[in-house]
């Protein structure tokens, strides 16, 4: 547990690392908020920004996904699509959005991207809460951890992902059918 | 579709697999918003208190050289405006929404600042408007004062001129404020309340 304050290498250094071990959590919190390319990229660096600040004040007391969850869903809320960007012109460091069907390259994982494209897709329909819910379930986040990261009681939480649950079986009963 | 075959499907992905990502230049451009936010936010600052301030010692200066006490109240009331900005920016800055908390203190933070945001522009003539407007009354009832000698009629069109154009001015200003919290404000809030909602 760090207990000093925090040099600026050890803030690089933790980013770093953050970057390599939690980037699949951030692009799914991304890609399941924004739509749109540039929205993406766009909210993927106000991501990476509030990341960037808020590592001075980690103490290590929150798990790391904990406190990387937290600081991803509070910007995507606050976060809003067509807002005039707050930022210069940047250099392009990320390409994020390739279509799917030009990834792939076995027709074997196919069913599996759809299902995740579909997700995704019915993820941005629901309500914000509700969509930060569902992404850190389908991520296998225990009930506690999800109730850290909101900051509500357990309970409720198994109340709301009861619901979510239906409703992303709901619009995925089209899929199931067509796969 | 169950949910199992979704979370198996979920956790299969590899999005990390679809990105270019150049870390140097990245760190870079974070480093570099991060700058560039904290000055935007330094020169919002500046300007606001540095326009009353500059307009305060301005009138300052104008009514020492001519001799007018009336400036000097239009200069009490520019500097009572940079002294709220500061006053309310430093009030504010303890209350504003830190990333890292929970996402329910998170939201609760950014509707007790768009409440406040909300106060400030509906009451925007009492803390902004009024005291200027007060130095500004002053300074007509002695521009007319020593204008005295030109006559009735040039006195009050002299007054006319004076009051419709700081009017005009102050309305519009006003009707801006309100729109904002019409436009923005309001809306903002309604989402912040039915997201504090939908987790109460």
């Amino acid at each position: 547990m760090q207990t000093q304050a925090m040099t600026a290498q050890e803030q690089e250094t933790l980013f770093r690392r953050w970057l390599k071990e939690h980037l699949g959590l951030m692009l799914k919190v991304v890609r399941g908020c924004a739509t749109a390319p540039q929205d993406q990229d766009d909210l993927f660096q106000d991501i990476l920004l509030q990341i960037w600040s808020s590592i001075p004040s980690f103490r290590g007391e929150a798990k790391e996904t904990t406190w990387i969850y937290r600081v991803a869903f509070n910007t995507a809320l606050a976060w809003q699509r067509g807002e005039r960007r707050r930022r210069e012109k940047h250099e392009i460091f990320l390409r994020l959005d390739t279509p799917p069907q030009v990834q792939l390259s076995h027709v074997d994982s196919l069913p599996e991207q759809e299902i995740v494209e579909r997700l995704y897709a019915a993820i941005r329909q629901l309500p914000k809460v509700d969509a930060s819910l569902a992404l850190m379930h389908l991520d296998g986040l225990s009930y506690q951890e999800m109730a850290e990261v909101l900051g509500i009681s357990v309970n409720y939480i198994g109340v709301k992902l009861n619901r979510i649950r239906k409703q992303l079986a709901d619009e995925l009963k089209g899929a199931a059918d067509e796969l | 579709m169950n949910f199992e075959v979704m979370q198996k499907a979920w956790q299969s992905q590899d999005p990390g697999a679809k990105v270019t990502l150049d870390i140097n230049v990245l760190l870079r451009e974070v480093r570099h918003n991060q700058r560039h936010f904290q000055a935007t936010i330094f020169w919002r600052d500046v300007r606001e208190v540095g326009a009353a301030a500059l307009m305060a010692v301005g009138f300052l200066v104008w009514g020492r050289l001519w001799h007018w006490w009336s400036l000097y109240l239009l200069a009490f009331a520019c500097f009572e405006v940079g002294a709220f900005f500061v006053i309310d920016r430093r009030l504010q800055r303890r209350k504003r929404p830190v990333h890292n908390d929970s996402l329910q203190d998170c939201i609760e933070a950014s509707l007790f600042q768009i409440n406040h945001q909300i106060w400030l522009l509906k009451n925007v003539f009492w803390w902004y408007l009024l005291p200027p407007i007060i130095g500004i009354g002053a300074v007509l009832a002695q521009t007319l004062w020593t204008a005295r000698g030109a006559g009735p009629a040039a006195m009050i069109a002299m007054g006319a001129v004076f009051i419709i154009t700081y009017g005009v001015t102050y309305g519009f200003v006003y009707w801006l404020n309100q729109r904002a919290v019409r436009k923005q404000l309001d809306p903002r809030r309604q989402e912040l309340e039915a997201l504090l909602a939908s987790l109460t």
